[in-house]
């Protein structure tokens, strides 16, 4: 195993923990959690690595097994894998343990890597009177139009759903119908369910090699565990919604718990003998992630935290993550006695904790999209990862490998020691500071004369203003009127444009004019009145006049626009337009 | 007799499509999903659902209601597609329709207390909400919950219930640094020290990045005069927070009680450019000023201060000491009379020192 590439040498360095075993950046697999497990498939003492792979998502489905760092048998599987587990099956010797993979309804049993058996998830229940009226339709009883209305109406109110083809039948065009109907009656009317997870539960004995049953959850929200030879139905449980994943624990005829997560958010533990839930956690985002160390529960939420619970219930503690999960194992050494919840996040680490301590973290190429710890080959602690790159990371725990059981949360924060960013004062400020110590009376009063003289100066300014409409609002009630003027062009010519607007709600204002007040030495205006139209209000008006410049020298000065009302001397704004200096004239 | 082709299971996929969704893998989910409502022609009811659901994380809000009501065409029993259709409709402003289709979705699902906590900002009355949140908490005890509840006590005035819950609260959620902050907030606006200080401390202890804790339990260091522990903790929320006003006018007074003028002036400054009407940083500019014996630049920042606040005897005062400085009696004199007149019972005494 020496094909070690370049870019995981370097990461080896901070994760020394590990040995790499083995990276294939380009192993092409699609899998999950529940799609990968070790097994000893031969009875030889060399575990395998058994892959469920998805395949593109559509077709090209594959069980893969591995041995070493290649792939040592491929088989094609019908259906996308859900879940795949490996278990024992019976007593007989060899003791080889066989594969079950979960696919669509079904479960396909693989012993020695051949197909075996495969088994089929019971039928659910039909409702009774969607089967009548079905039944009624085959014996053209009734019309496509009666069929569809009766199906409608059972859809509303039954507590059992339709069935495929009767929901199939009502998405349908009315002249679809005939034709869908003359082609699905004779058929019995069925309603199958898919498997969402698998898990095993031992049987009777807690031996490792003890024979053990299938436990299945399905998308109709019921749990099943089978029997490992027959493959009858031992016990039917139901849950309040979907099953995603589970962990089960205990031997069937002793006592045994399942702790279940589902897609309502909230995870369910069930026990022997109740056909329902006995706890209940309530998360607060979705589970992502469930694991079990010893006696208590390790959650993974979507909303980036990691929580711990009792078998009962009871929250135990949180710790919060940098980024979101993507999945979760457990990392068991029975022999070195240590156990941590190894949780894959979506910024490329693998956070190894042990309660809510984080005592290890592996940098990974790739984000992890599934993860498994146990015996792989001969190794003891082997971590299998694949990554959503379809990437294969084998890398082996060290022996001498110590993981620190410091408690990672108390202890000051890093920023505590980061210096507080005080602003710096300058020399200059201090002088300052000294000087006001001095003269701050003279200081005090020098600016209260000052702000006195600012007051009148704006005063006066103000009230002048005012008195000559100075404004480039009307100060009027009745003409609400707002002005501005602009001057294009850089002589001699020059282009006047002012912008009118009446600013009343509805009133239009009129019998307004305009006149110019200007130097005639200086300037020429081919209109210096004129008359404006009635202002609808709300519209800017723009008026354009034209100026042209006399002077040679360079000058310029101050035209007054006045906005007048008919009969009125006094004008209703007035504004002075400083004019620019003449650049044409100037360069002639 | 024709061959009959097999009708597909709609829920085939269903799975997948969860798992990549709790991921967080939106472009994945989202190309199964075409592909599951593709071989079930629309039929595929967790299909559409998850596609409203990243939808709406995305901000289309309209196009996810549409799907989620299309969803509750295609199963109308399910209390969990009118729930996601309200909170829909709550999210466009459409308030009283989505007060409406809670009531409805509350009526196939009694015992779910997540439809109570949405409806708490559509209640017009507290007392609407106080109930709902009652009922909630008998149905579940959750963080979130007993903090609206807590909150709908403390608009109500009703202080004393607020405490009561937000105990409760504490005592159901000892690690929630939220409601452990909240209740020792609470206690020090009662008056009750010692005990906001134990929360307060308690919800250090569990995350020392919280801001709010940093600043109520940096304050109370302070009034005890513990300055350099008070600056150590603000160091922290400095960190994460570096551009709060509060935490910077009590990083200075923080200075001003270790006597280093120069640099509380700094923070205070700093403090007020990032609050210009606080009056409280420009109080406490002034009395850093005052102790300069920058008399002219306390004058400023004093009458800034009762520009804001003009019913505080104290800043009368301040002024009225800072004018006595500047040589003014005329409007020291003013000024006591102000102060003594906004407070009489404190400023009894300040006749006998001016006299």
């Amino acid at each position: 195993m020496s094909s070690v590439p370049m870019e995981l040498k370097d990461s080896a360095v901070t994760s020394s923990k590990w040995l790499d075993a083995h990276y294939d950046p380009v192993a092409n697999l699609y899998t999950f959690s529940s799609c990968i497990a070790l097994a000893d498939l031969h009875g030889d003492g060399d575990n395998k690595l058994v892959v469920g792979d998805l395949g593109t998502g559509a077709g090209n489905t594959k069980l893969k097994v591995y041995r070493g760092i290649g792939l040592l048998s491929e088989n094609t599987l019908l259906d996308l894998p859900t879940g795949l587990v490996s278990f024992l099956m019976d007593q007989h010797e060899p003791r080889t343990p066989a594969i079950a993979v979960a696919s669509g309804p079904f479960i396909y049993i693989y012993k020695n890597l051949r197909p075996y058996f495969k088994f089929t998830l019971p039928f659910l229940e039909v409702n009774t009177l969607e089967q009548d009226v079905w039944s009624q339709a085959r014996q053209d009883m009734i019309d496509t139009m009666t069929l569809k209305e009766m199906l409608e109406s059972i859809r509303a109110k039954a507590d059992i759903p339709l069935s495929v083809r009767s929901l199939r039948f009502l998405m349908l065009e009315p002249q679809e119908m005939e034709t869908y109907v003359n082609l699905h009656k004779q058929q019995p009317i069925r309603r199958q369910t898919v498997i969402t997870c698998i898990g095993t539960l031992k049987k009777n004995m807690v031996d490792e090699d003890a024979v053990s049953c299938l436990v299945v959850g399905t998308e109709s929200q019921d749990v099943y565990i089978l029997d490992p030879e027959a493959f009858t139905i031992l016990s039917k449980m139901s849950l309040p919604s979907v099953p995603t994943l589970m962990d089960v624990t205990g031997q069937f005829d002793v006592e045994f718990r399942i702790i279940i997560a589902c897609r309502n958010g909230n995870i369910y533990i069930l026990r022997r003998d109740s056909p329902k839930p006995k706890y209940c956690i309530e998360l607060c985002s979705h589970p992502v992630g469930l694991v079990r160390m010893g006696k208590n529960v390790v959650v993974g939420c979507a909303q980036e935290t990691l929580q711990g619970y009792t078998q009962k219930g009871k929250k135990l503690w949180t710790a919060y993550l940098p980024a979101p999960v993507t999945t979760m194992a457990v990392l068991d050494l029975p022999t070195r006695g240590f156990q941590a919840v190894l949780v894959a996040l979506a910024n490329c680490e693998v956070h190894v904790y042990r309660d809510k301590n984080l005592v290890s973290t592996i940098k990974t190429p790739d984000v992890v999209s599934s993860i498994c710890f146990g015996r792989y080959g001969r190794e003891d602690g082997t971590l299998i990862m694949t990554t959503k790159g379809g990437g294969l990371i084998v890398k082996i725990l060290k022996r001498t490998a110590v993981f620190d059981e410091r408690d990672s949360a108390p202890g000051p924060p890093l920023a505590q020691s980061i210096r507080l960013n005080v602003p710096k004062k300058t020399k200059l400020y201090v002088d300052q500071t000294m000087r006001e110590r001095e003269n701050a009376v003279a200081m005090h009063r020098a600016f209260q004369m000052d702000l006195s003289r600012l007051r009148l100066a704006a005063a006066r300014t103000y009230v002048k203003a005012l008195e000559s409409s100075l404004t480039p609002v009307s100060a009027s009630l009745a003409e609400p009127l707002k002005m501005n003027a602009v001057v294009q062009g850089l002589g001699p010519s020059f282009k006047l444009t002012l912008n009118i607007q009446n600013t009343a709600v509805c009133r239009p204002v009129m019998n307004l004019a305009v006149s110019f007040l200007y130097d005639d030495r200086l300037y020429r205006m081919r209109t210096a009145f004129f008359k404006i139209p009635l202002l609808v209000p709300g519209l800017n008006y723009p008026i354009d006049t034209f100026v042209e410049c006399l002077s040679e020298k360079g000058i310029s000065d101050i035209i007054k626009v006045f906005v007048l009302r008919e009969g009125k001397s006094v004008p209703l704004l007035t504004a002075h337009i400083n004019m620019p200096a003449s650049e044409g004239l100037a360069l002639n | 007799w024709q061959m009959t082709p097999p009708l597909p299971i709609l829920e085939r996929r269903n799975w997948l499509i969860h798992l990549h969704y709790i991921r967080k893998d939106y472009d994945t989910c989202k190309a199964i999903i075409k592909e599951q409502l593709q071989d079930t022609q629309g039929m595929c009811e967790y299909a559409i659902y998850v596609q409203a659901l990243i939808l709406r994380l995305e901000g289309k809000i309209q196009q996810s209601l549409e799907l989620f009501q299309s969803c509750s065409i295609l199963n109308p029993t399910s209390s969990d597609n009118l729930k996601q259709v309200a909170r829909s409709l709550f999210l466009l402003g459409k308030h009283k329709a989505a007060i409406e289709v809670y009531n409805e979705a509350a009526r196939f699902n009694q015992k779910d207390w997540v439809k109570k906590p949405p409806m708490i900002p559509l209640c017009k009355h507290t007392h609407d909400a106080e109930e709902q949140l009652n009922m909630a908490l008998q149905l579940n005890k959750h963080g979130m919950t007993y903090m609206m509840l807590g909150k709908i006590y403390l608009i109500q005035g009703n202080t004393e219930k607020a405490v009561e819950i937000y105990k409760i609260a504490v005592d159901f959620f000892p690690e929630n640094t939220e409601l452990l902050t909240t209740l020792g907030l609470l206690y020090m606006q009662l008056g009750k020290y010692q005990k906001a200080f134990e929360h307060l401390g308690n919800a250090l202890t569990y995350d020392p990045n919280n801001y709010k804790a940093i600043l109520a339990a940096g304050s109370m260091m302070q009034t005890h005069g513990d300055f350099d522990v008070a600056m150590n903790k603000y160091r922290v929320a400095a960190f994460t927070v570096p551009e709060s006003p509060p935490l910077w006018t009590n990083i200075g007074m923080c200075f001003f009680g270790k006597k280093k003028y120069v640099a509380a002036i700094s923070c205070l400054k700093r403090a007020n450019y990032l609050s210009p009407f606080d009056w409280k940083i420009l109080y406490n500019l002034g009395l850093v000023h005052l102790t300069m014996q920058q008399y002219a630049s306390a004058f400023h920042f004093l009458s800034a201060a009762i520009n804001l606040q003009p019913r505080m005897g104290e800043l009368y005062m301040l002024l009225a000491v800072a004018l006595t400085n500047l040589d003014d009696a005329d409007n020291a004199r003013r000024s006591y009379e102000q102060a003594v007149q906004l407070d009489e019972y404190v400023f009894q005494g300040l006749h006998l020192f001016y006299k």
